[in-house]
């Protein structure tokens, strides 16, 4: 495993692509998240520098970060097209890798961008955090980042299955983007409780919309309560979404000829 | 063990196109196996099957007796079609990828760049390559862990004449250590120098297959040509070991007995009062074989 892991890096680390999406968004989260506490809204009296507050942080710089996941699906898509258009994911089976070897290389590049972006908001989040020097507790909601963690992978795997059956870089990230917008509106048309379902729905909903602090009323209290429930049940769907992505992903991988 | 390859009734269409049609062959440690066919024969197909990078739609095959898998693709060196290679990675860096795949220690790379000429390249982006050596790329790295089995898909293709001689010659090397090759070509003469056996492919269908000179009668055609034909021909038809005479514009064409030379045909001419006014080998007699085959 640690070998499929290896050989995916010496392919990456010379890879300029690669370089610049983790690069964009190495240097985008913080300041966009930075930018964000700067708003000022006329005759609305809310500080929004109250976001750089533990526990909320956690919830806010995810939710910032979480735009730049259809990136990191971009880059996925990328990568494992380029596989198609280098044929050197034909070359990696003749010469004796076998088509599952090929999914899971794919599944840890994945993981392992995953957690280098949670790890990354770790660090950023706790700066912010103690910077901001709120004394609201550090832990309270530091699930966010596993859900984060989570969303990453599922627009990730969204990219892998779309680029492991159509293999066209440009085809693929036009395709990548068009079902999140054909998703959206498909829901529209069937109803609610079946359109929740829908993974790109799962997968976005991971990291909500936040609600600034002064703007939490009594009654909102219960709401937000009931948010944070059903966001267990999102993670639990998403996580089958993934896995199923995965297996169709490689079920489409060894009913085709690779070219 | 003495079988490496057992293909048993492979076919496959694409689409309307019939690809291959119930290929069975068996292919023993040792040989030089040449499959020999046209353009569309089915030979990149076969390979692509017997590599598992193309699903065949009916029949079976099996390395070394076992079902084919990871494991022993590791064994094979192979070349399909083109060279498969990251352009932005040095030749050496796509080699070392090659390793860990290979599961072979890192001390090949520099050995098989050196055996095809590139070392002094060796840092140069594969990209940068020249169609030449992009192909001298793909067959180091089919010498990569020093298979016992090679699979080459057309493997001298687009080399410089250069090219192609130091290539048949670490072919016939890696023969003469009693390795087993399987390469696919179109052209004959490849074949005929190189290989020891032969399967001939035309659409899709095998049409006889077996040691060289069996399948394709190995023997030289000459001509000889002088001023009265009549003669000629009928001073030919007198001298023993002479078969095949046929006459071609100002050419008499002829095939000889085993061991008999042009030196014996001009000196029995001699002899009998004919002066030669010209002698050669006209083509091999196997490419017309060929040709017949195919046709
Ligand atoms: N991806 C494909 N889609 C449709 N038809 C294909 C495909 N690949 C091969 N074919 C067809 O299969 C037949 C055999 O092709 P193949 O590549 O095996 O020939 P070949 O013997 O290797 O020829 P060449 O000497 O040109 O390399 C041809 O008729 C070809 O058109
Ligand atoms: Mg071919």
């Amino acid at each position: 495993m640690l070998n499929l892991l290896h050989i995916e890096y010496k392919k990456l680390i010379p890879y300029s692509t690669f370089w610049m999406i983790f690069g964009l968004f190495f240097f985008f989260t913080p300041i966009v998240f930075y930018g964000a506490g700067q708003i000022k809204i006329e005759g609305f009296p809310i500080d929004f520098t109250t976001m750089y507050n533990f526990p909320n942080i956690w919830n806010n710089i995810t939710y910032i970060a979480s735009w730049f996941n259809l990136l990191m699906g971009m880059l996925i898509v990328i990568l494992v097209c380029n596989e198609f258009s280098f044929k050197t994911c034909r070359q990696h089976i003749i010469d004796g890798h076998s088509k599952a070897d090929f999914i899971v290389s794919k599944i840890l590049l994945m993981t392992s961008f995953a957690l280098i972006c949670t790890v990354y908001l770790f660090i950023t989040g706790s700066l912010f955090g103690f910077i901001s020097g709120g004394n609201g507790s550090f832990t309270a909601q530091i699930n966010y980042l596993l859900v984060y963690f989570i969303q990453a992978l599922g627009y990730m795997s969204v990219g892998l299955i779309i680029a492991v059956l159509i293999r066209s870089s440009a085809l693929s990230i036009i395709m990548f983007l068009f079902s999140i917008l054909a998703e959206t509106i498909i829901r529209t048309l069937v109803p609610d409780f079946i359109g929740q379902y829908f993974p790109m729905k799962i997968i976005s909903n991971l990291t909500p919309v936040p609600t600034p602090e002064g703007m939490i009323t009594e009654q909102m209290r219960n709401t937000i309560m009931q948010e944070e429930m059903w966001l267990n049940t999102t993670l639990l769907i998403a996580i089958i979404y993934i896995l199923a992505f995965w297996r169709v992903a490689y079920f489409i991988l060894t009913k085709k000829d690779i070219k | 063990m003495n079988t490496i390859l057992n293909i048993n009734g492979i076919s496959k269409s694409y689409g309307k196109v019939k690809a291959l049609n119930n290929l069975s062959l068996k292919i023993n440690k040792g040989e030089i196996y040449g499959i020999l066919g046209p353009n569309g024969s089915g030979k990149t197909t076969t390979l692509g099957i017997i590599l598992n990078v193309l699903n065949s739609d009916s029949g079976s095959f099996e390395w070394y007796g076992e079902p084919p898998s990871k494991y022993s693709r590791k064994k094979i060196g192979s070349l399909l079609e083109t060279p498969n290679f990251y352009p932005y990675l040095s030749a050496r860096q796509n080699l070392s990828i090659v390793c860990k795949i290979k599961e072979v220690s890192e001390k090949e790379v520099d050995r098989v760049l050196s055996t095809v000429g590139l070392i002094n390249r060796a840092n140069s982006k594969f990209e940068t390559y020249s169609l030449g050596m992009k192909q001298r790329l793909a067959i180091a790295s089919v010498l990569m862990g020093d298979p016992e089995v090679l699979v080459l898909d057309e493997p001298t293709n687009g080399l410089d004449p250069l090219g192609i001689s130091e290539i048949r010659t670490i072919i016939l090397d890696l023969a003469t250590e009693g390795k087993t090759i399987i390469m696919a070509s179109h052209i004959l003469d490849e074949v005929e120098k190189t290989c020891s056996h032969v399967a001939v492919l035309k659409m899709g269908n095998l049409l006889t297959f077996g040691p060289i000179q069996t399948v394709l009668n190995n023997q030289e055609q000459l001509f000889v040509s002088s001023d009265n034909l009549d003669l000629l021909k009928l001073t030919l038809s007198q001298i023993d070991g002479i078969s095949g005479i046929n006459q071609v514009s100002n050419k008499v064409y002829l095939m000889l007995a085993e061991g008999k030379t042009s030196a014996y045909l001009n000196k029995a001419l001699f002899d009998k009062g004919i002066i030669v006014s010209e002698i050669g080998v006209h083509k091999s007699n196997l490419e017309s074989n060929f040709l017949e085959l195919i046709k």
